[in-house]
């Protein structure tokens, strides 16, 4: 009987270490999700299925962020690239992600799985090249036709962080950077 | 990593460690009640997935004169364990190696902590930049990894910046406070205070992936 506890506490101890280790990374992504859906880049919450670029005026001069801005938008030091980012919920069906013609210029917009901090897939120059293109994002389960033309990129989860990163050469290349950045943009697959 | 954090982990250890053994040896189990065993149980359970992700992260983590990174970040298939570590080291969204190596230091060569009191140089042996195709730079962070204000808005040094080459073809780069007499042009501007440094390297070269490629040790010289 007296021994029973060992057990318990043994059990308890040893699944715990397990789930927290499995969420661990999930976590941590909680803290981003809230970062763009609800305080965002300087300019207000970033909705679901949307993409949000830094301000022109954040990277030319970064030591003056937005006071508005989550601090996960202003932690950390990046002077290479222009950051655009956005939450997706494949729930709601599937999203088309347009890029433009890069010109050879880099760039990557990745998608991460939040649950397992894991890139499953890449859209950018290493990825796919530099061409103009359409990509279906599809969640799991997700029947359908992909429409010509689209190359078809399946989650495995409905949530997706989306992560892009257009390369800045110097300071009088921010506005083209920024040019092409906005130009990565998310639309609901036309039904 | 800092110190205090390193020594908050390793007291998690101890103390978890040190409740283990007193219950399985020292204890009189017949005074234990199940509701105690269960919570004990959850808060133990968590304190050593700390600190064992923790631990592995430093198993699993690539340091070379002062440098750290980790190799394999956001790979499909990592376990769970792997992807525990790497949030330790990196928390927050990852790039997978093909695209992007990244390493941080907040030590120099010698392992004394990045301080704007202090001049540093870090060289580039001649042929010895990072190599990609793509881009590298490396870019100067105060301690809470915030840019850092300078008088002539440079936030970091890159293939894009200009940098002089000595006589023999290395590259310095001359990270401090001040601006360095005569060669501004290989100067990244430090806080007065204390400094995080980032290298990356976008579409990193084989020798990078190969993992034979080794970052120069930021050096003190005042």
């Amino acid at each position: 009987m007296e021994y029973q506890h060992l057990l318990i506490f043994g059990g308890v101890c040893t699944a715990a270490f397990l789930l927290i280790t499995y969420l661990w990374p999930r976590m941590l992504f909680i803290v981003y999700k809230r970062a763009i859906l609800v305080t965002g880049g300087g300019d207000g919450p970033i909705p679901v299925n949307q993409l949000y670029t830094e301000p022109q005026a954040l990277f030319a001069d970064p030591v003056h962020p937005p006071a508005s801005a989550s601090k996960l938008f202003t932690t950390g030091v990046n002077h290479d690239t222009l950051v655009t980012v956005g939450w997706l919920d494949l729930g709601e069906g599937a999203q088309v992600l347009h890029v433009p013609d890069m010109a050879g210029r880099y760039y990557s917009v990745q998608f991460t799985d939040p649950s397992k901090n894991i890139n499953f897939a890449y859209v950018g120059k290493r990825a796919t090249g530099t061409a103009a293109g359409d990509y279906l994002i599809s969640g799991p389960g997700w029947k359908g036709t992909v429409p010509q033309g689209m190359k078809q990129i399946s989650s495995p989860n409905n949530s997706v962080l989306v992560l892009g990163r257009v390369f800045v050469e110097n300071d009088g290349d921010i506005s083209a950077a920024y040019g092409l950045a906005k130009q990565i943009q998310l639309t609901p697959l036309s039904l | 990593m800092s110190k205090t954090y390193t020594y908050f982990i390793a007291l998690i250890g101890v103390v978890c460690a040190y409740f283990i053994i007193r219950l399985f040896l020292f204890t009189d189990l017949s005074t234990r009640t199940v509701q105690s065993d269960v919570l004990q149980g959850l808060l133990i359970g968590f304190g050593l997935a700390v600190v064992s992700a923790n631990a592995y992260a430093r198993i699993k983590a690539t340091k070379s004169g002062g440098w750290i990174t980790m190799f394999g970040l956001g790979v499909p298939g990592n376990g769970m364990f792997l992807r525990a570590a790497h949030a330790q080291l990196f928390p927050g969204p990852v790039v997978v190696p093909e695209e992007a190596m990244y390493w941080w230091t907040n030590t120099d060569g010698a392992g004394g902590a990045l301080d704007g009191r202090y001049d540093y140089v870090m060289r580039f042996p001649a042929g010895g930049l990072p190599p990609n195709n793509a881009f590298w730079s490396l870019t100067m962070g105060d301690a809470k990894n915030h840019f850092v204000p300078n008088p002539i808005n440079r936030y970091s040094v890159s293939d894009r910046s200009g940098l002089v080459q000595n006589t023999d073809g290395s590259v310095d780069m001359y990270i401090q406070n001040t601006a360095p007499t005569g060669r501004e042009s290989n100067w990244l501007p430090a806080p007065s205070g204390k400094f995080i440094l980032w290298l990356r390297v976008y579409l990193p070269g084989a020798t990078i992936l190969d993992r034979t490629y080794a970052v120069p040790p930021v050096v003190k010289t005042k």
